[in-house]
């Protein structure tokens, strides 16, 4: 099983936004189920530890889900997969 | 001695299976009793494993176990107050008994099961989120019959267990369901709605309409639930 090339880097970021804001697991779970994600919440922890790769679609419902909780809070925000490069080569940081 | 061993994977995903279902007590004693039945079968030398979930008074919520002579051991563990599980769930550490007639620990408990074949014993926390949830524990009629390797098998089994058990108590807090889960539930319904809209308008698969759905939130800087919600109102019909 295989990573997108681009999907590294978004988890990243994600944890990141996460970690800056605080954000628990467990709660960004259940607001990414609540928007329709469909992995479940030991998956979701696994792929946060980059175990496992998941859909594109449902890493953009945790990017989301991330960045509805984060509210504006001015730390990092969560990048959606359009966001980052198609090759996968590692960007500067968010602007 | 059995050296058939049950894959770690294959039990989270038994009990991730049970998680996945509406949890009642009967559901909870029921991956308590398979985790029983996974470690018994999967320690050798064991005629008896069982698990025990705590409250924080040393209250036993829930148990599962695969023989008698454990159901014996544990109820006489509990009603005295004391054993080798009690001790394992309070200091969180792994309780190792070689021979439990040369073990002075717990001496009402094991002057109270003296008739039952029990010699060694092992038992080891189940820790969650920095916190003791219960324990899990092997019997064995033979002495000497556990060492280290023993505690390290038990301790892997205790980990994912615990976690897994913990998030089926925490769901299970009427407050957690009836709040954060409902309102969840209301949402993700009201998308999966608007979803059903775009596929029978589009012709689209679910993940198309899931991912139209997104773009246009991210478009619009609206919300998930909003853009759902005026899809279910039949709004904007044109835009999607």
């Amino acid at each position: 099983m295989g990573f997108d090339t681009n999907e590294p880097e978004q988890r990243r970021k994600l944890r990141a936004a996460i970690d800056a804001g605080d954000i628990n697991i467990g709660n960004l779970w259940l607001y990414y189920f609540s928007i329709g994600g469909s992995v479940g919440e030991y998956e979701v922890e696994a792929y946060l530890q980059g175990m496992i790769s998941i859909p594109e679609l449902e890493r953009d419902l945790l990017a989301m889900a991330a960045n509805d909780l984060l509210n504006n809070h001015g730390g990092p925000r969560a990048p959606y997969s359009d966001e980052l490069p198609e090759d996968g080569s590692p960007t500067s940081e968010d602007p | 001695m059995t050296k058939k061993q049950l894959p770690l994977d294959e039990l989270s995903t038994a009990i991730g299976r049970i998680l996945g279902l509406l949890l009642t007590e009967e559901k909870v004693d029921h991956a308590v009793q398979s985790l029983s039945q996974a470690i018994r079968e999967s320690v050798p030398g064991t005629i008896g494993a069982g698990v025990s979930i705590l409250d924080s008074q040393g209250r036993r919520t829930s148990r599962g176990f695969t023989d008698t002579v454990v159901e014996q051991a544990d109820f006489l563990q509990y009603q005295l107050g004391e054993g080798p599980c009690l001790t394992a769930w309070a200091s969180e550490e792994t309780v190792l008994v070689h021979d439990l007639s040369a073990d002075f620990r717990w001496p009402e408990w094991t002057a109270a099961v003296s008739d039952l074949p029990i010699t060694s014993v092992i038992s080891t926390p189940l820790m969650a989120g920095g916190q003791s949830i219960g324990a899990i524990k092997v019997y064995s009629p033979e002495s000497s019959a556990y060492d280290a390797a023993t505690a390290n098998l038990l301790e892997l089994f205790a980990t994912p267990a615990a976690t897994l058990l913990s998030h089926i108590q925490s769901v299970e807090t009427p407050k957690r369901i009836s709040e954060g889960l409902q309102s969840a539930l209301h949402s993700r319904d009201l998308v999966n709605r608007a979803c059903g809209i775009l596929m029978e308008r589009h012709q689209i698969p679910h993940e198309v309409a899931l991912q139209r759905l997104l773009k246009h939130t991210r478009d619009h800087r609206s919300s998930l639930q909003a853009v759902s919600a005026e899809i279910v109102a039949g709004i904007p019909a044109d835009q999607n």
